[in-house]
């Protein structure tokens, strides 16, 4: 007995006015932008007939198909890198603080900046990445370099190196969750059976982790895959992924363009998302707790 | 050769180091930002600062129509706002549905995932299209609402679901029992009860919200929100006015997360008390 029956009708239209809004303002408008890129012709109207010129024109072209490819590498570098680093963190925070003050602090000082516009921290990284930046300035304090590198801001390493902090915090916090559901009596156990340290993370620890890694990669992968932001503060004019042209072809005022580069951007998060839920089953991950 | 203890311990001090250095790498960009919106009226974008002075936010006061930060200011907290008691009242909804296992309700668990999953720029420049086909004119007030409740709903109702799956169901039952109806055993027992998760709803409603950039871009009118009137003046110039605005800003989110997490604090302490008392 609850405060709600199992099967009523209470429950489902419970349901109803969050369902309505997330298919009204995701599910359709998602559905338009695929039918929108099979449009033809110039107007911008539904009686538009339908063809794959579009997309032909999109992969006929040499530097959209380098920038796909571009995207995809960066993307790949970001997991990797935020990965690993996640891992680490996550790992020490919950394995090796032992106090739960400092753990509690440490963690803190970690989350905390989610919390604030991830516009904002992209253009504090402005300040660091110039010629005359920090990082140059630093450099050139210890003797580094005579002159300044110019390879900071407006480029790659420039974007890399601030979406690292942007977006280590999405593939620690899961790994932190799987960390904390372990229970202490399994490692014990395979201690006792005279496990090394090493063996227990290889064979017990990682293991049960490995779910919560395969989130983190997915919040990473969509969120590098679709961050035109940083590019655009970071990498100026210079730099852009896919996202970037979707943005471009927008404010050119052409939909069809927009709409194919959105609607390939959406088969490459698809993919990836299938790939890490044949992986993961998120729906058991929940169930289990 | 160390034994393992040994190296168990130096691994903790490796990961210990790369905690450390990663979050002051984390950390130094924001900091600096800060320092320098204090710069001199001199001052440039980067070190040195020339002196220290409130100049760059006396400018930021002073401002006029083209750079005037104000409006918008008013207009993100108000969407916020907006956005966050919306928030609350549909994922309370939609959690307590879903302990009602209504039929289809993995499929309502998916599209709530979707709106997490489903990148901003996807379903703010998807949702521009749909108003430019009905004809429905853009505006902060409107479309901006429509789309960023899609994102912060789902994050809500995951928070209201793990809260209603830690709730102990003794206590409704106990309520039910005697002879309340449901409505009131909710509204006397069960709201209460989860109260700080319905806070958290609601911080995750505000905050991302207010940070909101990639959906706002495509379904904002003329009038902008904070975000997108920083990135409109950083493509105009960068002046340390900027710095200014990034500080103030994020000084903002700072007092929100802190007023929301007392209000945590407060509701826990207050429920855990009241448990500890009949008990």
């Amino acid at each position: 007995m609850s405060t709600i029956r199992i099967r009523s009708p209470a429950s489902y239209w419970l349901a109803v006015p969050a369902a309505a809004w997330m298919l009204g303002v995701v599910v359709v408008p998602i559905v338009l932008l695929v039918w929108v890129s099979f449009w033809g012709g110039r107007a911008f109207s539904t009686a538009s007939p339908l063809t794959f010129d579009n997309y032909a024109r999109f992969f006929a072209n040499q530097t959209y198909l380098k920038l796909a490819l571009s995207t995809i590498v960066h993307t790949a570098t970001l997991m990797a890198v935020t990965g690993v680093l996640g891992y680490c963190i996550a790992y020490f925070l919950v394995m090796k603080v032992r106090s739960p003050g400092w753990r509690l602090a440490l963690f803190l000082a970690f989350v905390v900046p989610f919390w604030t516009s991830t516009l904002i921290r992209a253009i504090a990284w402005v300040p660091f990445l110039g010629v005359n930046g920090v990082i140059n300035q630093t450099l050139m304090f210890v003797g580094a370099t005579q002159s300044p590198i110019e390879a900071f801001l407006y480029s790659r390493t420039g974007i890399t190196m601030a979406q690292v902090s942007l977006y280590t915090m999405l593939a620690a916090g899961p790994v932190v969750y799987m960390l904390n559901a372990i229970a202490p009596q399994l490692r014990e156990a395979a201690m006792t059976l005279k496990a090394t340290p090493f063996t227990v993370f290889r064979r017990i620890v990682f293991p049960l982790t490995l779910p919560g890694v395969v989130i983190g990669q997915v919040l990473v992968f969509l969120n590098v895959m679709s961050d035109f932001a940083t590019v655009a503060t970071i990498g100026g004019n210079k730099h852009a992924l896919l996202s970037n042209l979707v943005l471009l072809f927008y404010e050119g005022s052409q939909i069809r363009a927009a709409s194919v580069v959105a609607v390939l951007l959406m088969i490459c998060m698809l993919v990836g998302v299938v790939i890490a839920l044949r992986v993961v089953d998120i729906r058991r991950l929940g169930a289990e707790r | 050769m160390i034994g393992w203890k040994g190296r168990l311990s130096l691994t903790g001090w490796i990961l210990g180091a790369i905690t450390l250095v990663f979050l002051a790498y984390q950390w130094l960009p924001i900091f600096t930002l800060g320092l320098l919106s204090f710069s001199g009226p001199t001052g440039g974008t980067t070190f040195p600062m020339n002196g220290t002075s409130l100049h760059w936010y006396e400018e930021l006061w002073r401002a006029t129509v083209m750079n005037d930060f104000k409006p918008p200011l008013v207009r993100s907290s108000l969407l916020a706002l907006a956005c966050s008691a919306t928030t609350i009242v549909l994922s309370v909804m939609a959690a307590q549905a879903m302990r009602g296992q209504f039929r289809g309700n993995g499929w309502f668990f998916y599209l709530m995932l979707l709106g997490i999953m489903a990148p901003g720029i996807l379903v703010g420049f998807g949702f521009a299209i749909m108003m430019r086909l009905m004809g429905v004119e853009l505006s902060w007030d409107t479309t901006t609402f429509l789309v960023q409740v899609s994102w912060t709903l789902p994050f809500g109702f995951l928070t209201m679901l793990a809260v209603f799956n830690r709730f102990d169901k003794k206590v409704e039952e106990a309520a039910l029992t005697l002879g309340a109806s449901r409505l009131t055993a909710f509204r006397r027992i069960t709201l209460p009860l989860v109260l700080p998760g319905v806070i958290g709803a609601g911080l995750f409603g505000f905050s991302l919200s207010y940070d909101e950039y990639a959906r706002s871009m495509f379904t904002t009118g003329p009038d902008a929100t904070l975000p997108l009137a920083v990135m409109a003046q950083l493509d105009r110039q960068l002046t340390p006015e900027i710095y200014a605005v990034g500080t103030t800003t994020t000084f903002f989110s700072l007092i929100a997360v802190l007023f929301f997490t007392l209000a945590f604090w407060a509701m826990r302490r207050s429920t855990s008390l009241r448990r500890s008392s009949s008990a």
